[in-house]
């Protein structure tokens, strides 16, 4: 890309991009929509930089899409435009599904909201089942990764052990079968 | 009674079907809602979707604070609605908190998304601001190598635990597998698979 980079977002601008974006993922595609709009259309940071951030997003505990706003926000701005990232992100769509929240709660016994509601839920299953297959080509060609995977699903799914004692035990095992060895490239 | 029959009351009771939540004072019950979201904030590798079963197992099983179904409904919103989908936590809080009134359901609503997100969204910010050291750090390599993995287990273990929940008709299951397929292959977005099975369930062709 030869066009220059857009001036750094001020902290207005980081709350309009956010909520943009939050607002563009009607039923999902909230990293699609984030991309889309802080590197191709607002041009805040290059292609690579998103991708660094992402990478920090995903690694990190919590959802990607909020450690993205943070890392956007922080990048331009430290703590404050992570709080304006945040904000932008959170405050209106939260404010709406609370909203949304009230009036199911007076509304689901009655039985049209729940028939229309039975439909919803049979997608929603669908997007969940979709997430590990969405993941599992990064992983296919190390054998070691698929083995784990299994395992950490059988212990789930077989075996019902909870996530947090499963991570417990299983991380600091895994962290050290990948751990590093000397000489080894260490970039993202 | 010795304290070795009260477990045996709960699972009795569990077996014969009851789950009545435990009284607690509004405050209380906002504090337990926010002490518990709280300390699952730094488990949620991976995103938030590995924690969904937790979730689950938490408000239905553990807490009563839904039923499967409502907490099928709710995540059900919360993946369509604009917005990151972790905001569901603030949909369990308000239903956690319901019969205390709407607006002190909603405010169990709010601090329990500031509580899942509190501890994460801090951590991150450190390392934002520190990222340097972080990413030379072997460290950061084998917890990232590691971590992909394991959330591509708990992933799998979630879905399949959201589907067989999701206690629909044959109807149902084929929009769900079809949905997945269409999820992965495709990029369709799922608001117009919503909209359309929705219709469906209207007309009852799909019910659970």
């Amino acid at each position: 890309m030869t066009e220059p980079l857009a001036p750094a977002p001020t902290l207005p601008q980081l709350f309009i991009g956010l909520l943009q974006v939050a607002l563009s993922s009607f039923g999902g595609g909230l990293s699609v929509w984030s991309q889309r709009i802080v590197v191709e259309q607002r041009r805040w940071m290059t292609n690579d930089a998103f991708l660094t951030g992402l990478t920090v997003a995903r690694l990190l505990p919590g959802p990607n899409q909020i450690n993205l706003a943070v890392y956007v926000g922080a990048t331009f701005a430290g703590l404050r435009g992570a709080l304006a990232a945040l904000a932008g992100m959170l405050l209106v769509p939260f404010t709406l599904l609370m909203g949304v929240g009230v009036l199911y709660f007076h509304l689901h016994g009655l039985p049209v909201v729940d028939r229309v509601l039975a439909g919803m839920v049979a997608v929603a299953a669908g997007l969940a089942l979709s997430m590990g297959f969405k993941i599992l080509p990064a992983y296919r060609a190390d054998p070691i990764a698929l083995l784990l995977a299994t395992g950490v699903f059988l212990a789930m799914q077989v075996f019902h052990v909870h996530l947090v004692p499963l991570l417990l035990v299983v991380s600091p095992l895994a962290m050290a079968w990948y751990w590093p060895r000397k000489g080894e490239e260490m970039q993202p | 009674m010795g304290a070795w029959a009260w477990p045996l009351l709960a699972v009795a009771a569990k077996a014969a079907g009851s789950c009545e939540p435990t009284r607690l004072t509004d405050l209380g019950q906002l504090l337990k809602v926010m002490a518990t979201f709280l300390g699952l904030s730094l488990f949620s590798i991976g995103g938030g979707n590995t924690l969904l079963s937790e979730y689950h197992h938490l408000s239905v099983d553990q807490f009563c604070w839904l039923t499967t179904s409502q907490f099928n409904d709710l995540y059900a919103l919360a993946e369509a609605a604009p917005g990151p989908s972790s905001m569901l936590v603030g949909l369990l809080g308000l239903g956690a908190a319901w019969r205390e009134g709407p607006l002190w359901a909603v405010l169990t609503g709010v601090l329990a998304e500031v509580a899942i997100l509190l501890p994460s969204t801090l951590l991150v910010l450190i390392v934002c601001l520190g990222w340097n050291r972080f990413l030379h750090s072997p460290w950061r390599v084998a917890f990232e190598r590691a971590m992909g993995p394991i959330s591509l287990g708990v992933l799998f273990a979630v879905g399949v635990k959201i589907l067989s929940l999701s206690d629909t008709n044959p109807t149902g299951w084929v929009v769900s597998l079809l949905v997945c397929a269409l999820v992965v292959t495709t990029r369709l977005s799922p608001l117009w698979m919503m909209a359309f099975a929705g219709l469906l369930g209207g007309f009852g062709l799909i019910h659970r």
